[in-house]
């Protein structure tokens, strides 16, 4: 589903560079569930946002199902945004002038799904994450853990094939984590949804089938 | 999806309603003035457009400069039309004018003056589009002594319109029969009439005379018959008839006129032209003119102002961009597309827009009754009239959102979303250099109209307290005083026994008015008439120049008395004396045909009078001979009297004592004065108005940015007090950077108005010039105007409390 052949990344600072990934090569079959381990600042972020064509590698080959991602048109991976990935930020990045009901339509509308289907969705994913109070608040309504169960939601209602997922509970609880987990984890064992986490919790990568570690930019 | 945008286009304009007032109101300001002014400059291109050949027809004018002086004119040859469409078959039609400046028309006992005839071909009503509600347009005005009427003046004698077979009697002279009523001829013609009187009644319009300039002539060509056709066609008359004309009657032919640099030409204005560059000179038969400057400095005020108010909203957009650029990441990442984003952002602003558009409307449909009053002229917005009118708002309406919505669209879209995500942008402050740059651009502006407003004043002032050579204060007109006939001087006296009457004078020939009159002189008997110099010369009375208070500085005033010789006597103006170049004109010759060239009277120069203004400040003095002959066209006099009113009732008593039933028409010699500058002081009034609207839009811009760098900043502020800062020093922090601007702004807007308001008071031959101060005055207000608006921000934050801000953080 998603190989990576030599990937590095490195940010210009002053007159030099900070390399913040070094010659990553990764392979994730489809169905995978997998956590990203490291310590803060090792580049686990930076290597999620690549996986979710958010951010382009400096040197190295993507390739998502099979296709080189830098030979991609705009348009190419609009489309990909569309269907086949979904993404959990760190920071949530809510749409602050759109309620909790409208957030997580975003993601349909730009589908082009008809209404009817939009609205049962919608209504699935509220009743799921028992958020059907509070979908009619905003962001600033909300608390941070709150703001990130409706970043979740977002991410799943279309259904993509795969999750990419920052530290997704890193503000709940550690039941309301769990209850998130078990939720990946079924839409990994049903749906056969790709998902791959970053996390800091040992509890929660052990719901995936592999952890992979990350320390100053490189793969362990 | 497009329901999504309006929902956050709409939420965003509720939360942020400070900006949104800022920006829906000076977009309000800037559409109102747009629409206004779109009007004006419509109904400006819009004239003698209602006749539906109007692409085809021209006017013929005359240019002859001969020795030196000019004769120009749109009045050519009796004979002119008529052989045009003779000789050339493209020439379809023609039609003659000889406007009359007031005829007699009886009503019942009394009789009224109008002022609105003229003598026509009957091919009028084939040329111009005036409709007939009665009548026969073909024939209506073939007979002598037929008259066709406006519906005004139907409704005024007859109370109807179905009144052909009536008769009017018309200068207390004829009887016409009226052949006709036709609708009143729209506003936005250059000329309107309420009385056509039959040409065939006049013996030269049939005469063969190529000398005689005495009618207005337009001419319909065949479709494709373009100017340079025409005046092709003028030039080839003017060798074929007009030179042996001058050869027969003058004894020297066109060729030896052009030898020496002198010229006779006739050309064709193209109708639509007329307005806008007829010459003014002829003012007496079409109505003030336009002016195609004014059309020019209008258009560019509204587009300039709608920009000011479209700058308002890109900065307020740019300003705020920080929290749109998130919106714009996470978008991406769901899968928005950058046209689907651009769409978004410009739905936002043609939203506004529309808002803006709306209020707009209802505020232009409210002003436009003011607006019409200050232009001069009748404007309607009525969109079922017109409906390019909605097709002309609907443009406005996408070109003024896509503007305004440009920056945040194109700009904002076309993010990385993860640059915007990890906060790259967030500060906004790598959009500020744009920002700068666009309240320069608002305030060079501002600036300009600020300059421009006060280089109008002061030239208006300069007009209202130039010294014209005489005193216009305190002198009461009497028009058309014909009627008194015999009676005159017996008038007069009468007049001058009414306490506070302190002098008067009898001629047509008023500094303010319009009668004029340009014989040719010659300096000495034997000339040709290729040295006939060209003068204004009029026929005064010896009291003139005292009524009018005309300082004499050479030689005497008429004394018929004393003299006996006065009754040849002239008296010149300054510029006449200088232009006949003798070096002590008095007692020197003058001559000027009594009938023609062979018959020459001599008058002798007795006196100097000083230069006065007899045309409008636009126009230099010219020449003027003054001659003591009895003239009844009207009267001044000198009054001193506190009860103005009082005063003119007796005078109006006497007349109708002596005149009984005819009209007693008055006015005040300074009111006449003014009139003069009509134009030149609404196109003032209205320009000061939109400067103001200008500077309010800009104002109301930079108070948006100084509300949106003192939120910003809050943090700063609460910090710097926490560490002693004074108000006075946040203030200044937070102004530093804005007045900054605005003088830059100033120092590019000085050289632009400079050269714009140099060019307006070109048109003027008696003109201010502009002073270094009035850059410094306006550069004044703007920075005080600024500065009010900067600081009203600063000093409120300044004032908070700052644990209060850095609680919030
Ligand atoms: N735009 C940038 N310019 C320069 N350096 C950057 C930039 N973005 C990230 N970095 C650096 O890259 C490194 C890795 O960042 P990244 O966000 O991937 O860490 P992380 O592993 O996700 O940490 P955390 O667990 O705290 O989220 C950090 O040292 C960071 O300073
Ligand atoms: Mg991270």
């Amino acid at each position: 589903m998603i190989q990576l052949k030599h990937i590095s990344k490195h940010y210009p600072v002053g007159f030099g560079k900070n390399e913040v990934l070094k010659d990553v090569d990764l392979t994730i079959f489809p169905g995978e569930f997998v956590s990203i381990m490291g310590p803060s600042g090792s580049g686990k972020s930076t290597l999620l946002h690549i996986l979710g064509l958010l951010e382009e590698p400096s040197t190295g080959e993507y390739l998502f199902e099979g296709e080189p991602v830098q030979r991609m048109s705009e348009k190419k991976r609009t489309q990909l945004h569309r269907g086949s990935i979904g993404f959990v930020f760190q920071a949530y990045h809510l749409i602050d002038e759109l309620t909790v009901y409208e957030n997580i339509e975003t993601p349909l509308l730009y589908k082009n799904m008809p209404a009817s289907e939009r609205k049962s969705r919608v209504a699935d994913v509220l009743d799921r994450f028992n958020m059907v109070a509070k979908k009619d608040l905003f962001p600033n309504q909300l608390s941070g853990g709150q703001q990130q169960l409706v970043g979740i939601a977002r991410a799943i209602v279309a259904e993509p094939r795969v999750i990419l997922a920052d530290e997704p509970t890193g503000n709940l609880h550690s039941d309301q984590a769990r209850v998130i987990m078990q939720m990946f984890k079924h839409l990994n064992e049903t749906d056969k949804i790709t998902i791959i986490q970053v996390t800091h919790s040992e509890q929660n990568a052990a719901f995936g089938h592999r952890v992979i570690e990350i320390r100053d930019g490189k793969i362990q | 999806m497009f329901k999504n945008y309006l929902k956050i286009a709409w939420r965003n304009l509720w939360k942020q309603k400070v900006f949104t007032l800022i920006n829906v109101g000076g977009l309000t300001i800037g559409l109102t003035v747009g629409l206004l002014l779109l009007l004006w400059v419509k109904n400006e291109l819009s004239y003698d457009r209602y006749n539906t050949k109007w692409d085809r027809i021209y006017r013929l004018t005359t240019d002859i400069h001969v020795n030196g002086s000019d004769f120009i004119s749109s009045q050519v040859q009796d004979v002119m039309g008529p052989t045009l469409v003779q000789d050339y078959p493209q020439v379809e039609k023609f039609v003659r004018l000889q406007p009359q400046r007031d005829i007699m028309v009886q009503k019942g006992h009394e009789t009224l003056q109008e002022k609105k005839a003229a003598w026509a071909d009957s091919s009028i009503f084939e040329v111009f589009t005036l409709p007939l509600l009665a009548g026969n347009p073909k024939t209506a005005l073939t007979a002598p002594f037929s008259v066709v009427l406006s519906e005004t003046a139907a409704r005024k004698y007859f109370q109807s319109t179905d009144i052909v077979g009536k008769m009017l009697h018309i200068n207390n002279t004829a009887d016409y029969r009226v052949t006709g009523v036709m609708k009143d001829m729209p506003d936005a013609s250059h000329f309107h009439f309420d009385f056509l009187l039959s040409m065939s009644e006049r013996a030269n319009s049939r005469s063969n005379n190529w000398g005689n300039h005495d009618y207005y002539t337009y001419v319909l060509v065949r479709p494709g018959v373009d100017n340079a056709f025409l005046n092709a066609r003028l030039k080839d008359i003017t060798y074929k008839y007009v030179s042996p004309f001058y050869q027969q009657i003058l004894h020297f032919s066109l060729e030896e006129i052009e030898k020496q640099g002198s010229h006779v030409r006739y050309a064709a204005m193209p109708l639509s032209d007329i307005h806008f560059y007829a010459n003014r000179a002829d003012q007496s038969f079409i109505e003030p003119s336009g002016n195609i400057q004014y059309v020019y400095i209008f258009s560019a005020a509204g587009i300039f102002i709608l920009l000011i108010a479209c700058i308002n909203f890109m900065n307020l957009s740019t300003a705020r961009s920080a929290s749109r650029a998130r919106e714009v990441g996470v978008r991406k990442t769901l899968g928005s597309q950058r046209k689907q984003l651009i769409l978004q952002f410009l739905s936002e602003s043609w939203l506004i827009c529309a808002m803006a558009m709306l209020l707009a409307l209802v505020a232009a449909a409210i002003l436009l009754p003011f607006f019409s009053e200050m232009a001069g002229k009748k404007m309607t917005i009525n969109l079922l009239d017109q409906p390019q009118l909605i097709v002309y708002f609907i443009g406005l309406l996408l070109i003024v959102g896509l503007l305004a919505g440009a920056y945040p669209a194109f700009f904002l879209s076309g993010f990385k979303p993860l640059q915007v995500l990890k906060g790259k942008l967030l500060s906004g402050s790598n959009t500020g250099g744009l920002r700068s740059a666009l309240v320069v651009v608002q305030f060079v502006i501002s600036s300009v109209l600020i300059i421009g407003t006060i280089v109008i004043y002061n030239q208006l002032q300069y007009i209202q307290h130039r010294q014209i050579g005489y005193d216009r204060r305190q002198v009461l007109v009497l028009q058309n005083t014909y009627p008194l006939y015999k009676q005159v001087n017996a008038f007069r006296e009468a007049i001058l026994r009414i306490p506070g009457v302190e002098n008067g004078t009898m001629t047509g020939f008023l500094p303010t008015g319009q009668y004029r009159q340009s014989p040719s002189f010659f300096k000495d008997r034997n000339a040709a008439i290729k040295d006939a110099i060209t003068t204004e010369a009029w026929q005064v009375d010896q009291h003139y120049i005292p009524t009018l208070g005309m300082k004499v500085v050479a030689g005497r005033n008429f004394d018929p008395q004393n003299f006996g010789t006065d009754s040849s006597a002239i008296i010149i103006n300054e510029t006449a004396a200088k232009m006949l170049g003798f070096k002590d004109p008095l007692g020197k010759e003058l001559y000027d045909p009594k009938t023609d060239v062979s018959d020459l009277r001599a008058s002798h120069i007795i006196g100097v009078i000083k230069d006065f203004n007899f045309n409008s400040l636009h126009h230099p003095v010219t020449p003027l001979i003054l001659r003591l002959q009895e003239e009844r066209g009207s009267m001044a006099f000198r009054v001193k009297t506190d009860h103005i009113q009082d005063l003119v009732e007796k005078v109006r008593q006497q007349w109708d004592a002596m005149v009984p039933g005819q009209p007693f028409l008055y006015a005040f010699m300074d009111n006449e004065f003014n009139t003069l500058y009509q134009a030149d002081q609404r196109t003032g009034n209205i320009f000061i108005w939109f400067a103001v609207l200008a500077i309010i839009v800009a104002c109301l811009g930079l108070a948006g940015l100084a509300i949106f760098t003192a939120e910003q900043r809050t943090k700063e502020i609460g910090i710097r007090k926490v560490h002693g800062a004074s108000v006075t020093d946040i203030v200044t922090l937070l102004s530093k950077d804005f007045i900054k601007l605005v003088l830059i702004a100033i120092v590019i807007a000085t050289p632009l108005a400079w050269y714009v308001m140099n060019g307006w008071l070109d048109d003027f031959a008696y003109r201010t010039t502009i002073h270094w101060w009035v850059f410094l005055l306006a550069g004044c207000i703007a920075i005080v105007i600024a500065l009010f608006t900067v600081s009203f921000q600063s000093i409120k934050a300044a004032l908070t409390n700052p644990i209060k801000s850095l609680k919030t953080e």
